[in-house]
């Protein structure tokens, strides 16, 4: 049994505070604990005096409320508040305590005093009452509810739903459906939340109204090969309903010396059929491409030829192209995945304590970091190959769908600053994920169908990116929690942008859907998907402040607006005129001023012995990075990651967050980034001012309020600088409250009481293994 | 070739020119090199710019003769090992007189103390502005602290150095203990180091308080004056009734002390007392972790097994054991409003590094650029850490079981506070690494000698300069932009190896692959200097258009805003 005997729930904990009573509130004194519900969402099952355990140690501060199971989430409601807990950021799809069903990994049922337990699956059955239910999320949460004085009858029910409705068999089973179907019976769009479901059916309005290309017409490809210059290459149309490949878009972009009846012949060779994909353009005149391979081994070299000549033909110096393998050069989609599970056991399963000693070499054999450098190094050979030697490049992966999608993004992302903006960052993830049909459906798993398919490749290029981010804290327009944000957002299975495997699958699935629900979809031809670009659906404006980087430097100089195109400049920009004469950033080398010792100066300074350093077999990429780094970096150009093991870091906002022990209370990084934020109110305040003495009006686009809304952290007067609030910890804006607890049963660390039932991978049944 | 640079009271003592520099980054390079009684200096001019190589004397370990086979003529060779984790070597032909010669003054001036000379501290010549001998009075210190009060009283007892000789003067003890009581108290702590006063929590009045090791031995002798001295520490502070003792050594090793004549507290006859040990190695053991760690630093990375590498050294486990320790000091004193007594041995080295470490968590004082200095000289210097024998100044017996890089492990866990709490520390990294280098150069007399009493001998504040009055004649330099004062913040930093990191900045920072990142706070920098620049221009306007407003007659539209005509067109 447990150390402490749970209390019994008290009539007290289901009224609502005695202050009600004394306001003389016309509503009724006991409210029934309802499921918050969105368009669409039906109530499943439930189950009343449920305990929410918190802590790890001690069930004093659980919660008692309701458990349910809907169609979209599992819903713990509760009257009771939350300990611990100083600051919460709201998502305005999901309550509280709400998990999306699409975010569950594992279900495990426990019933402590018969010593069983078992790995729910869909459909199956469970021969104990549980006592206890453990969640496992996909997001590394570990959720927990107790069911002593529940109902065991329909605790059990609730456990089998929750198991039965987490494992759709068809795709149309996922929330987004039910969700975005609502809206065809309901015009008036009656909303939920402040939430219209369909609101920002085509891209949304993103964050202060920008708009993010989708690349889902041809108009969008249009402006991208204007914007980098690609003069010589086009939208090709053949795609169309999808005629020739499946997998890939309607509009794709191919060099101008190919005609589509070539194309058309040449894609039958190719694996998917996927022709040669235009990605980005140099402003040299190199080519950035993505394919797949040519199935064909007899076409194969004569393919090749023509699409290689094809691309030379699209580059203004006639430069040769280089091709690179990248099922040769990176680890699989496998070995990304095995290094995750690991990485997931160190952060979350192994018990804190007894795992911190060997945290750094647990850390190496999980391999995440080392794929982390890899995919980041190889993207730093191809950046030489495209900026330093000026020739095309053509990724090549087998399907063209899984690592050319990580590689070719980051390669945009260190060339080009546009894709630095927040608008840029998202229509790349549009345009080489969503558009190039990565199978975010698969890859994530969300019908839990099959392990094997399984990979999060996404979130090991968000990684990536914030590698990139740590380096270069002023090269992006957003920050680290943007990123995470972003990477939970996969589990919320209402967004057109993470639910398919391919825009084709989009198109058959909505035609289906429509049609067993007498939708007439009109011109749209698609099920109007809300996207995640339009953050407003989870978000309020102010917390999507959190997205602002306070440090970033650089101007979204490069965006199409009201379709008008500016042309893409690569000249040092500066954030605005007052950044003129300040010294800039050298690239993280002392700046000249500082590198002459001043009077007195006793600091052993270090000499930038790097331009110096030479390999005794040095490639010409390392030298072309090792010439790059002696010099300043520019951040509104290229940069470069710094590649050694020292350099590659854990993403602790991301995989630490839920961790009670490792959270730094009054510090982190958020503390550093409170006082930046609010310099850069001051500023923007400032900024005002001087427009006002001056007479000219505000910044075009925004009133001097909106533009002052982009810090969380605002300043609040010139004077003096508000102090940190106490409620910043190291993993603001989320909570470990509630959010991980792996309280031992009977003694026995959770970890090893469910080892060897290869938690996170396997859902085989543990049935009635006995402890 | 011009002469290489010199501070005031500094002079050449040999220059050999066709020496080779073999860089184990960039590759060899010729040049001249200087020996002068503070540094040796490298300069080649091979190089485009001139390539320099500029090392104190004071940061040489051993200096060794090498077989180097491959750089032709120069068939000699020569390494240094340093203190700060690289060993630069050198090249030269044989049968040279001018090379032998530099090589004499090397070994000569890089070990004084072993030569009967004076250390440089003592020739330097350079003034500044603010005298860093100032910056610690022990009185105004306690003062600060509430002291004295009722129970505690700064006690003069120690003036002649007679009853403890590493002790400084000032004390602050117990009010009511007798004097023949204390004599006791004396007599049974291992080298006369007594419980006293460290830092007094101004609210609950808890105390953190420092001494050795009771002499207890294997009869397990007792001393009821010692037993009372604890009880009357603990009565000192109304809010407990326990008082908790934190022996920083293992367990196992405090038994192995026991069998010799040392020990700890029995709570049998210490009522009231807890004992709790911390588990932390001894200093031997924490110099072969410094030695390991640059061992997989220097010079060459083993990459694919760099964390693995870095759990071998223990040297971040070793950090994390420190911190945890003071952590548990602190949150006793703060949440259990308990008083604590904390010892090692002999309770001036791991009792030092706790003491300080749990003041840093528990006062914010101790934040700020002076509020450090202060803690330094207090809880480092005046307490008696045996800064030349754990050092070694001048000396060349590198061998010495007695060095060990205790100070270095103590800013190590500064840095892995300031890491954790970015706004929270007013200096900065550089701070950190200044007060590093110093340690070593014996360019100031600040780390000189062992105990309060050979410093007053030696007359080091009115023969050397002080380490603070260079830092504080420049606090800029050293200052971090982020702080925001966390007063009557207590900071509990994670101590666990998720949060902990190798100090790259300062362990492999002769390695040029591994340079610093670019660093957020100079971002930050350069937005204080927008602000200040706008703020500026803000107040130019606000001035013109109020100068404006009151010269013109008519007195409508005050606000600039609202101004019919624009205050200023152009920029």
């Amino acid at each position: 049994m447990f150390p402490v005997k749970p209390l019994k729930p008290t009539f007290k904990s289901y009224l609502p505070p005695l202050q009600t009573e004394v306001k003389n509130s016309p509503q009724p004194t006991v409210r029934k604990l309802e499921a918050k519900l969105l368009p669409g969402e039906i109530v499943v099952n439930e189950v009343n005096f449920v305990r929410k355990c918190i802590a790890t140690d001690t069930s004093k501060q659980d919660l008692w409320g309701k458990l349910v199971c809907t169609n979209f989430k599992i819903s713990f409601i509760t009257d009771d508040a939350v300990p611990l807990l100083k600051f919460q950021y709201r998502n305005k799809l999901l309550g509280e305590h709400d998990i999306p069903l699409t975010c569950i990994e594992q279900v495990v049922t426990v019933n402590d005093s018969k010593r069983k337990q078992k790995v729910l699956g869909s459909n199956q059955k469970l021969k104990f009452n549980p006592t206890e239910l453990i969640i496992y999320c996909k997001d590394f949460r570990i959720v927990r509810f107790r069911f002593d004085e529940a109902g065991p009858e329909s605790a059990k029910k609730v456990c089998l739903a929750i198991a039965h409705y987490s494992q759709p068999a068809d795709p149309q089973l996922l929330f987004g459906f039910e969700y975005v179907g609502k809206r065809y019976y309901n015009p008036a769009g009656d909303k939920v939340n402040g939430v219209d479901p369909a609101g920002g059916g085509d891209g949304g309005g993103g964050v202060e109204g920008v708009q993010t290309p989708l690349f889902d017409r041809s108009s969008d490809w249009d402006r991208e090969i204007k914007r980098t210059g690609g003069s010589e290459w086009r939208v090709c149309s053949i795609n169309e309903s999808y005629v020739i490949s499946l997998s890939l878009p309607e509009y794709c972009v191919v060099p101008v010396s190919l005609a589509d009846q070539d194309l058309k012949q040449f894609s039958i060779f190719f694996t998917g059929q996927r022709i040669p994909l235009w990605c980005w353009n140099h402003p040299n005149g190199s080519a950035l491409v993505r394919m797949s391979t040519i199935k064909d081994m007899v076409q194969q070299r004569k393919l090749d030829q023509r699409i290689c000549n094809a691309i030379t033909r699209s580059h203004p110096q006639r430069s040769d192209v280089y091709k690179s393998d990248l099922d040769k050069s990176l680890p699989t989609i496998q070995d990304v995945q095995a290094a995750f599970v690991r990485l997931k056991h160190i952060c979350v399963i192994d018990p804190f304590e007894e795992s911190d000693e060997k945290w750094l070499s647990s850390m190496e054999s999980t391999h995440w970091l080392e794929y982390v450098r890899s995919f980041l190094k190889h993207s730093a050979e191809l950046v030489y190959m495209l900026d330093g030697k000026h020739v095309s490049v053509i990724l090549q992966e087998e399907e063209d769908r899984d690592l050319n999608c990580v590689i070719s993004s980051l390669v945009q992302v260190m060339l080009d600053p546009h894709f630095r903006s927040i608008a840029g960052f998202q229509s790349l993830v549009q345009k080489e994920w969503v558009m190039a049909g990565y199978r975010f459906l698969d890859r994530c798993n969300h019908l839990k169908k099959s392990d094997k398919v399984e990979s999060p490749l996404f979130l090991l290029f968000l990684d990536c990116v914030w590698q990139l981010l740590d380096q270069y804290p002023a090269a992006f327009e957003f920050t680290e929690t943007y990123l995470t944000v972003l990477s939970d957002s996969l589990w919320i299975p209402v967004f057109s942008t993470f639910l398919f495997n391919c825009p084709q699958q989009r198109a058959e699935h909505s035609r289906e859907f429509a049609r067993s629900k007498n939708i007439h979809l009109g011109d749209e031809k698609v099920l109007q998907f809300p996207s995640v670009w339009d953050w407003s659906q989870q978000f309020t404006a102010k917390d999507q402040a959190l997205f602002n980087n306070p440090l970033y430097v650089g101007k979204s100089a490069t965006c199409v607006q009201n379709g008008a195109v500016k042309t893409f400049k690569r000249t040092k920009k500066n954030y605005s005129s007052t950044l003129r004469g300040i010294p800039s950033l050298r690239n993280g080398l002392l700046s000249e001023q500082e590198l002459i010792p001043r009077r007195n100066s006793l600091v052993l300074r270090l000499k930038p012995e790097f331009s110096l350093l030479k390999e005794p077999q040095e490639s010409p990429s390392d030298q072309y990075i090792r010439e790059w780094f002696s010099k300043p970096a520019d951040l509104q150009g290229l940069i470069l990651p710094q590649l050694l093991s020292s350099h590659i870091k854990v993403w602790k906002l991301c995989f630490l967050r839920w961790i009670p022990e490792a959270q730094i209370n009054n510090g982190g990084y958020i503390t550093a980034f409170h006082k930046v934020s609010v310099l850069a109110d001051e500023i923007e305040m400032l900024q005002n001012r001087l427009r006002q003495y001056k007479g000219t009006p505000s910044t075009p686009g925004g009133s001097p309020e909106t533009e002052r809304c982009k810090m969380y952290f605002r300043a609040s007067n010139l004077s003096d600088t508000p102090p940190t609030p106490e409620y910043l910890t190291s993993s603001f804006p989320f909570s470990p409250v509630g959010n991980l607890c792996r309280r031992s049963i009977l003694g026995t660390p959770l970890s090893k009481f469910l080892s060897g039932a290869k938690i996170w991978i396997s859902t085989e049944t543990l049935a009635n293994e006995t402890l | 070739m011009e002469e290489a640079p010199r501070f005031p009271g500094e002079s050449i003592k040999a220059i050999a020119k066709d020496v080779m520099y073999i860089c184990p980054f960039t590759g060899a390079v010729s040049g001249t090199l200087t020996v002068t009684d503070y540094k040796l200096y490298f300069k080649s001019l091979e190089r485009e710019p001139p390539f320099i190589l500029d090392v104190n004397l004071g940061v040489i370990s051993r200096l060794e003769t090498i077989g180097v086979q491959s750089h032709g003529e120069n068939s000699c060779g020569m390494e240094i090992v340093c203190k700060d984790m690289r060993n630069p070597r050198f090249a030269y032909k044989q049968e040279e007189q001018s090379k032998l010669e530099i090589f004499e003054n090397l070994t000569k001036h890089a070990f004084p103390v072993s030569n009967d000379l004076p250390l440089f501290a003592f020739l330097y010549k350079e003034k500044f502005p603010v005298d860093g001998w100032k910056v610690y009075d022990p009185v105004a210190e306690y003062k600060r602290q509430g002291l004295p009060n009722e129970s505690w009283t700064i006690s003069k007892v120690n003036s002649n150095y007679e009853l403890c000789d590493t002790y400084p003067a000032l004390l602050v003890i117990p009010t009511s203990i007798k004097d023949e009581d204390l004599r006791r108290v004396v007599a049974f702590r291992a080298k006369h180091r007594i419980p006293v006063l460290s830092w007094i929590h101004p609210e609950s009045q808890a105390t953190i308080t420092r001494c050795s090791q009771p002499l207890v031995g294997p009869s397990d002798k007792r001393c009821k004056e010692d037993e009372k001295y604890l009880q009357t520490i603990m009565d000192a502070n109304a809010q407990s009734h326990k008082l908790t003792i934190f022996d920083a050594r293992q367990n196992s090793v405090a038994d192995t002390n026991k069998a010799k004549e040392g020990g700890y507290e029995s709570e049998s006859f210490y009522t009231n007392a807890e004992l709790t040990f911390l588990e932390i190695p001894n200093i031997h053991v924490m110099r072969e972790s410094l030695r390991k760690l640059k061992e997989i630093t220097y010079p060459v990375i083993d990459e694919a097994k760099w964390l693995s590498n870095m759990d071998s050294t223990h040297w971040l486990e070793y950090i994390r054991l420190l911190l945890m320790g003071a952590v548990r000091i602190a949150d006793k004193l703060e949440s259990g409003k308990t008083s604590v007594v904390v010892h090692c041995s002999d309770g001036w080295d791991r009792t030092a590094q706790l003491t300080s470490l749990a003041m840093l968590m528990l006062d914010s004082y101790y934040r700020t650029i002076k509020g450090f200095e202060v803690l330094i000289e207090k809880e480092w210097i005046s307490f008696g850490h045996r800064f030349a024998v754990r050092v070694g100044h001048g000396d060349v017996n590198h061998t010495n079981s007695e060095r060990s890089p205790l100070f270095v492990q103590f800013i190590d866990c500064v840095w892995q506070m300031m890491r954790q709490f970015p706004a929270a520390f007013e200096f900065n990294e550089l701070f950190l690494i200044t007060i590093l280098d110093h340690l070593y150069s014996c360019l100031f007399g600040t780390f000189l000698y062992n105990s309060e009493q050979e410093r007053v001998k030696a007359e080091l504040h009115t023969k050397t300069v002080s380490l603070w009055s260079y830092i504080n004649s420049q606090p800029e330099e050293f200052t971090n932009p982020f702080y925001v004062n966390y007063e009557n913040h207590v900071l509990y930093p994670v101590a666990s190896l998720r949060h902990l990191e190798l100090w790259v900045d300062y362990y492999v920072r002769w390695n040029p692959r591994m340079r610093p990142q670019m660093p957020v706070h100079q971002n930050l920098k350069e937005l204080l200097v927008i602000r200040s620049e706008l703020q500026k221009k803000v107040d130019e306007l606000h001035r013109e258009a109020s100068t404006r407003s009151l010269s013109s007659s008519s007195d409508r539209g005050s606000s600039p805003s609202h101004s019919a005509t624009p205050v200023h067109t152009t920029v």
